[in-house]
């Protein structure tokens, strides 16, 4: 509609000069953007733009709300293809439909650069095996091969990393009978290659070899751990090296379910506390017991994802209603030992309080890249928060939408070798998202530091600030560098433009004692010399003053 | 003149209970003097904020306004001087305003000389000896409060609990008045608007 709007707007122009009808382009393209770029400019939660706001201002425009300066260059641009005659079309790279930004030290929102963009979607039909329905869960294997919980249609689809179908796996053969799977909500492909599914409605979890044959089924776990007549049903599955299985039921609220390799059931691992406030109980003790039945329940949170390290950590993601943990790395006692920043690993660090996309994000899956990188899914904003083994945040992309690379119901995260893959339940495909350099750049830099290539790094980091200058990180990479070689003052000052106060006060201390061993001969000698004139001057000194009074006696 | 009474705000800091005597029933204190010292801490807050070291400093640059910032001290210190004044008023308080301000003012005196070198010191601490820094403001905002209390207690003659009380009724008092003024600013507002528009329509009418 904005579109056929301004396309009328135009048609009137022709007669005034270039320049004239140029500037007219550019106020009227940037009143249609006002509207998308508005919503973003001042707030975290990004919403959901109207589609003719969206196509008015091309796509370009989408992602002007970062800067003025920038919006200003791109509502140029924009009038300067209009004047063309061309159709919006916009360069290659640009036509993201969501921001890509990171929170700088201040927990400032500061926009960068896309890191990740989309590269296609995947539908069913695409596929070749029909359309998937309600799909929950996407796992990749080492080869790239791609494994859907097609929920809905009761089976699993295996693509190859290009998406080409290799065989949809409906049933199993169990003690000669044929099996089906009743909604299966998980998939996981262990190092050997066993497929497991958690069969949600069938209470079990299935495994399965790669040729398809049942290897075990682990279902009706009895423990005295678990309650008399408890119902397993599994949500999602994981596998360690060591092929304990590991599962997430549903209104299971004590932590993960652990199995070892023959399917008996361990125990709980990674159990969530429950966190009274100090507010919660004192309003508790003056509520009466009606009252406080229809209070909240204060019960853990719930896991919603999982993913095993190469070390047999498991990457569990859960709710945080306070918005400051969603991720647990669990070691094998079930310990979290996760490194965290202060601002801690929960998505956005700021948000609205009621509304559309209001509420701390909502992580439902993680997927564990190479080098302690890894991503989170949020569901609540449809955006993926990629962090460093540090806590660090790289680069947040993503959004809700209907626009290619948006998503309606993100629920299960993966990736194939750079590539990220995100499946969406509600329109029933899988977004594909590719690095661009500046996300390569990055994952490079701290796959290098990871590995402790701190040198190597430094190229890269320069390389990355090149493209966006605020990112604090690369400037703690290049500090460490001279710090290293030595050179203390520059080291502080790129440590100080990197917000790192740890690392600059090393720098600073070695500076500090660089100049006082330096200098000690000079600083002694004035220290002396200055003391013989005080001394002098306390004799001499009273001496002439008592004389000089004297005189005026 | 000046040099005295500079002196004796010296000798105030030290020796309060005296001090604070004089000030109120000899006329030692200068109000003057009291208002630059405000002026002064008004300068070490702001400068604190944009000029201690990075170790210590978690401020946003960007944030950082000194006029806002003074005026705010100032602001502050004006609304509990009236405040406190209109408390003890009430509450058989012996101090006029002239030497609520004095006290106020006075016992700012210790925040300006602490701050000053602990934002120099500032500049020279790394992370593990930013214990310094903070060991200092804290003692001079401690010095502060002790004084204002017994500044407070010394010209309105008041043992330590009614003093105590005063203040706590201070805050409030200071809550009254802000909510009077913002009340009065509306209305004021909605006036000036309605004789804004009383004048547009006649003009345009005319």
């Amino acid at each position: 509609m904005n579109k056929i709007r301004n396309r009328l707007f135009f048609g009137k122009t022709p007669g005034k000069s270039a320049e004239a009808g140029k500037a007219e382009r550019v106020r009227a393209t940037g009143e249609a953007c006002g509207k998308a770029g508005g919503y973003a400019a001042g707030e975290t939660c990004r919403t959901e733009r109207g589609c003719a706001a969206e196509e008015a201002c091309g796509k370009a425009n989408s992602r002007a709300a970062g800067s003025l300066v920038r919006a200003a260059a791109l509502l140029v641009g924009t009038a300067v293809l209009l004047w063309d005659g061309a159709a919006v079309t916009v360069q290659a790279g640009q036509n993201v439909p969501y921001e890509t930004y990171n929170y700088d030290y201040y927990e400032d929102i500061k926009y960068t650069p896309a890191a990740y963009v989309p590269d296609g979607i995947v539908t069913g039909a695409q596929i070749g095996c029909g359309n998937l329905s309600g799909p929950q869960d996407l796992n990749t294997d080492e080869a790239g091969n791609v494994y859907i919980a097609d929920t809905n249609n009761n089976r699993i689809v295996v693509t190859d990393r290009e998406f080409n179908l290799i065989q949809v796996i409906q049933e199993f053969e169990r003690d000669g009978k044929k099996e089906t799977f009743s909604a299966p909500n998980g998939v996981y492909v262990s190092a050997r290659g066993n497929l497991y599914i958690a069969d949600t409605n069938n209470m079990r979890v299935v495994e399965l070899d790669s040729g398809g044959n049942l290897v075990q089924v682990i279902e009706n776990p009895k423990s005295d751990v678990l309650e008399e007549g408890y119902v397993f049903r599994p949500l999602k599955v994981a596998v360690d090296y060591a092929d304990r299985v590991y599962v997430i039921a549903q209104n299971q609220f004590e932590g993960i379910m652990a199995f070892d390799e023959a399917g008996v059931f361990l125990g709980f691992t990674g159990t969530i506390n429950v966190q009274i406030t100090p507010w919660e109980i004192f309003w508790r003790r003056f509520s009466t017991k009606e009252q406080r039945a229809r209070q909240q329940l204060f019960i853990p949170t719930e896991f919603t994802g999982m993913e095993i390290d190469e070390d047999g950590f498991v990457y569990a993601t859960n709710v945080d209603g306070e918005g400051k943990q969603s991720v647990r790395r669990l070691n094998p006692s079930g310990e979290d030992v996760i490194q965290k920043k202060e601002s801690g690993l929960s998505g956005d660090l700021d948000w609205r309080i009621s509304g559309t996309y209001s509420g701390p994000s909502r992580i439902v899956d993680v997927v564990v890249r190479n080098q302690g990188i890894y991503s989170i899914l949020d569901s609540v904003r449809g955006r993926i928060f990629t962090y460093d083994h540090e806590g660090n945040l790289l680069y947040i992309f993503g959004g809700l939408g209907s626009q290619e690379g948006t998503f309606t119901g993100p629920v299960a995260i993966d990736t194939v070798g750079e590539e990220i893959l995100v499946l969406d339940a509600t329109r029933n495909l899988v977004n594909r998202f590719r690095a661009t350099r500046y996300g390569s750049l990055i994952n490079q830099a701290v796959g290098l530091r990871y590995d402790g290539d701190e040198v190597q790094a430094v190229e890269c980091w320069k390389e990355v600030l090149k493209l966006d200058s605020n990112f604090e990180l690369a400037y703690v990479g290049i500090g460490k560098s001279y710090l290293a070689a030595g050179q203390n003052k520059e080291a502080m000052e790129c440590f100080r433009t990197g917000n790192s106060k740890q690392y600059y006060s090393i720098a600073y201390k070695r500076y500090r004692n660089e100049l006082l061993k330096e200098n000690m001969g000079t600083i002694l000698t004035s220290l002396i010399v200055l003391v013989i004139l005080w001394m002098l001057w306390s004799r001499l000194g009273k001496k002439l003053w008592k004389k000089r009074r004297v005189s005026h006696v | 003149m000046f040099r005295e009474k500079l002196k004796y705000a010296f000798y105030t800091i030290g020796h309060p209970a005296d001090g604070f005597y004089e000030i109120r029933h000899r006329g030692q204190g200068s109000v003057p003097l009291a208002i630059l010292f405000v002026f002064l801490f008004g300068l070490c807050f702001s400068a604190n904020r944009q000029y201690a070291g990075f170790v210590v400093n978690n401020v946003n640059p960007m944030e950082i306004n000194s006029f806002a910032e003074m005026s705010a001290v100032f602001v502050l210190f004006f609304l509990f001087c009236v405040g406190n004044w209109s408390i003890t008023c009430l509450m058989n308080g012996e101090g006029r305003l002239k030497d609520i301000v004095t006290v106020c003012g006075y016992s700012m005196l210790p925040m300006i000389l602490t701050f000053v070198p602990a934002i120099v010191l500032s500049r020279f601490v790394v992370a593990d000896e930013e214990a310094f820094y903070f060991i200092l403001m804290g003692f001079g905002i401690a010095w502060f409060l002790l004084l204002v209390l017994s500044g407070v207690m010394t010209v309105h003659n008041y043992t330590l609990g009614k003093t105590l009380l005063t203040i706590i009724f201070t805050f409030i008092a200071m809550l009254i008045i802000v909510f009077v003024v913002m009340l009065l600013y509306t209305l004021l507002s909605q006036v000036v608007s309605f004789f804004v528009s009383i004048y547009n329509e006649l003009m345009l009418r005319i």
